[in-house]
């Protein structure tokens, strides 16, 4: 496969072939990798040392079930820190369809506020990919909504496009990466992170990519392959989560709405309580019967890429039964739900849409909100409020520009002690005084707060936590030790997460997932190789943190986490600093 | 005997159980019942057949499983908040490790190890 280097100084670019080493990474694998190896620790993420690297998972781009997921990876100017934003599209496709290994953005432009795109192609005379640079100022200060039919139109149906909306172009550190979903929209997020100004700091604001004329993917023993593909495929049909009209078809991720919230582990109005008393109201069954009303019939929910066959992504409707927006995920809808205050989907719909066409990370955005309304900007609860305040951010305001520095940023502007965040990110829809695990995760992870860091694969498969009580502070070390190796796994190899939920409680799910890599590869990995693996790809984020200033000092919740008692179970987070350190400290 | 009132909130599909005023995605009942009933002798009192609920939480505490029901003979007190769910609602463990639980669940899970559903 191809390892791509575009320097973006003079919009040059290399083709050459992928090393050796990289043939069994992935997705953040290689991302993660390439970002310690060749981006200085210290250097300023907008500036012009700093590395954008796309990797497509392994296994993306064959018919593996559910697996298009796109690996972004640079140092993040939200954490100063290692980031890797995940995200699941057509475009991670089309960029293994053409071959690519990785995608490297180096340099800068010496033009201030010039942007280009690259357009990724195959070259039949060559046998490689091709880049043309093309001028993108046309393009700036726009709505994605307005700018994502434009490039269709220009460049035509089939291609798929990565990108950065004005949250980049503003240099915000609440700035996702965009790419299209099945119908074109603009509206799959590498949102963690500010990657988005890290690859507009590079005066790039779009990669559209057409694999047409590209060769078929080599798999080294196909019908191993196929075997691990049907098993993965028929544990993902079986599993009531993740079968066709399951939980997640039906209530989409949002069905944990109403389930964090009887757990009291909801996180409510900036983290003060983890109850909601609307809970109810914009919850996945809600979403579920409120699409029903509006459209007439019952629609269950869609695809974020081709090949998914666990389809959890909504489309909310209008009261005119058009549509609005999709989707309204779980953090999305808690972020500006629950954490604000509000009880309406339409205007939590609202927001999303704004997200989207600004380029904001929902729940970067939905905490700092959060955090402004405690600031008394506006207060808790206020839709109507809420949403201008995205559109602050959207249009550049003085205020839009702080509150786009994310959560922690808005809380320094306004003197808010209660801030949630860890390494600078801001904590996603689990209450880590409510459920201590993910606190671990939260506080431990290479990410900054990240409730993607710690997904389970069964630890009595990965014989992790047997011997280890799972409800005391080691055993919940331990466990969130393995789960945050094999979620570096799956991130690499390019399954969507939710594969979790089936592997976890079918085995031949969790063989299929192994026989497909040894398929595709000719290794001969074994279901014990899983959390090794992961792990190197953790040191690897880890030292490079390390060497950013970001040690086991930051690895905390923040301090009112440690003090205030959250309503209704009035806990404290009393997980010992030494379980914490030993989560890294034993890796 | 004494009565006591409990707090019932049913989600998704349960939510038929819960009356004629209930919405379509939740219903949210305060249920008399007499001092000493169970979770069991509540099920009985809404009509709800056991077989048809998931997660369940009794005062915030996780006390079932899809497939997995130690909590029939928890004993119910004045004021407590009873949530159920139907099958097709999830709580993935990382989400949940660590959380509260009744425990007649943590010695079922003890048992029958950690999964997202025992069906």
């Amino acid at each position: 496969m191809w390892l791509i280097r575009i320097n973006m100084a003079d919009r040059s670019y290399t083709v050459e072939k992928a090393p050796a080493a990289f043939e069994t990474l992935g997705g953040r694998g290689v991302t993660s990798t390439i970002v310690h190896d060749e981006v200085p620790p210290l250097s300023h993420p907008l500036g012009p040392s700093n590395k954008l690297v796309f990797s497509p998972g392994l296994l993306t781009g064959t018919a593996a079930p559910s697996s298009a997921r796109i690996s972004a990876g640079a140092k993040s100017p939200l954490t100063g820190g290692i980031k890797e934003s995940n995200a699941g599209t057509a475009w991670a496709q089309h960029l293994a369809n053409l071959g690519i290994k990785a995608l490297v953005v180096e340099g800068q432009p010496e033009e201030k506020g010039a942007y280009w795109m690259a357009h990724l192609t195959w070259d039949d005379q060559e046998e490689r990919p091709s880049i043309e640079f093309l001028p993108a100022d046309d393009y700036l200060g726009q709505s994605l909504f307005d700018v994502f039919p434009k490039l269709y139109e220009r460049f035509g149906e089939r291609v798929t496009i990565a990108g950065v909306g004005v949250s980049g172009e503003y240099g915000y550190a609440n700035s996702g990466i965009v790419y299209n979903d099945n119908n074109q929209r603009p509206n799959r997020y590498s949102g963690r992170g500010g990657m988005g100004a890290v690859m507009a700091s590079k005066g790039l604001k779009f990669i559209v990519a057409d694999p047409s004329g590209a060769p078929r993917r080599e798999v080294a023993d196909r019908e191993l392959f196929n075997q691990g593909r049907r098993k993965m495929r028929e544990a993902l049909q079986e599993h009531a989560i993740t079968q066709p009209k399951g939980g997640l078809n039906m209530y989409g991720t949002a069905v944990l709405i109403n389930i964090l919230n009887e757990a009291g582990g909801l996180p409510t109005r900036n983290f003060s309580s983890g109850r909601f008393e609307g809970a109810a109201k914009i919850a996945g069954e809600a979403i579920f019967e409120g699409i029903k009303d509006r459209a007439g019939e019952e629609v269950f929910n869609h695809g974020c890429s081709p090949g998914c066959i666990i389809q959890c992504s909504n489309t909310w409707l209008r009261p005119d039964g058009t549509e609005h927006v999709s989707c309204i995920e779980y953090e999305s809808d808690w972020a500006l739900g629950a954490n604000c205050g509000i009880d309406s989907l339409d205007d939590i719909a609202e927001m999303v849409r704004l997200c989207n066409a600004y380029g904001f990370d929902t729940i970067e955005t939905g905490t700092t909100i959060g955090v402004a309304m405690e600031a008394g900007v506006i207060p808790f609860g206020d839709g109507q409020g809420a949403i201008n305040l995205v559109e602050e951010m959207g249009k550049g305001t003085p205020l839009g520009r702080i509150l786009g520095g994310g959560t922690e940023f808005t809380g320094r502007a306004y003197g808010v002690t209660r801030v949630p965040t860890v390494k600078g990110q801001s904590m996603p829809a689990y209450e880590p005084r409510a459920v201590k695990g993910i606190g671990i995760t939260y506080a431990t992870s290479t990410m900054g707060a990240d409730h993607t860091a710690g997904y389970t694969i069964g630890p009595e498969i990965l014989a992790v936590g047997g011997d280890e009580d799972p409800l005391d502070p080691e055993g919940k070390a331990a466990l969130s030790r393995a789960f945050q190796a094999t979620t570096a796994f799956i991130d690499s190899i390019g399954h969507c997460l939710f594969i979790a939920f089936a592997i976890l409680d079918i085995e031949s799910g969790y063989e299929g997932m192994v026989e497909e890599c040894n398929g595709l590869l000719g290794t001969d990995w074994t279901t014990d190789d899983v959390v090794p693996m992961g792990t190197e790809v953790l040191k690897k984020e880890r030292a490079f943190n390390e060497a950013a200033g970001i040690g086991p000092a930051q690895d905390r919740v923040p301090e009112f986490m440690t003090r205030e008692p959250l309503p209704p179970h009035n806990q404290v987070f009393d997980v010992p600093d030494e379980a914490l350190d030993s989560v890294y400290g034993e890796l | 005997m004494a009565e006591i009132t409990v707090d019932v909130w049913l989600y998704g599909a349960l939510a038929r159980y819960g009356g004629p005023d209930a919405s379509k995605s939740f219903a949210n009942l305060a249920v008399s019942v007499p001092e000493g009933t169970t979770l069991r002798g509540l099920l009985e009192q809404i009509s709800l057949p056991t077989s048809e609920r998931g997660i369940t939480f009794i005062d915030g505490q996780l006390s079932a499983m899809p497939g997995l029901q130690p909590d029939l003979d928890h004993t119910l007190q004045d004021g407590m908040r009873i949530g159920m769910f139907d099958r097709k609602s999830m709580w993935p463990f990382q989400y949940r490790h660590g959380a509260s639980m009744v425990p007649e669940l943590a010695q079922a899970l003890d048992e029958r190890g950690l999964h997202h559903t025992y069906e």
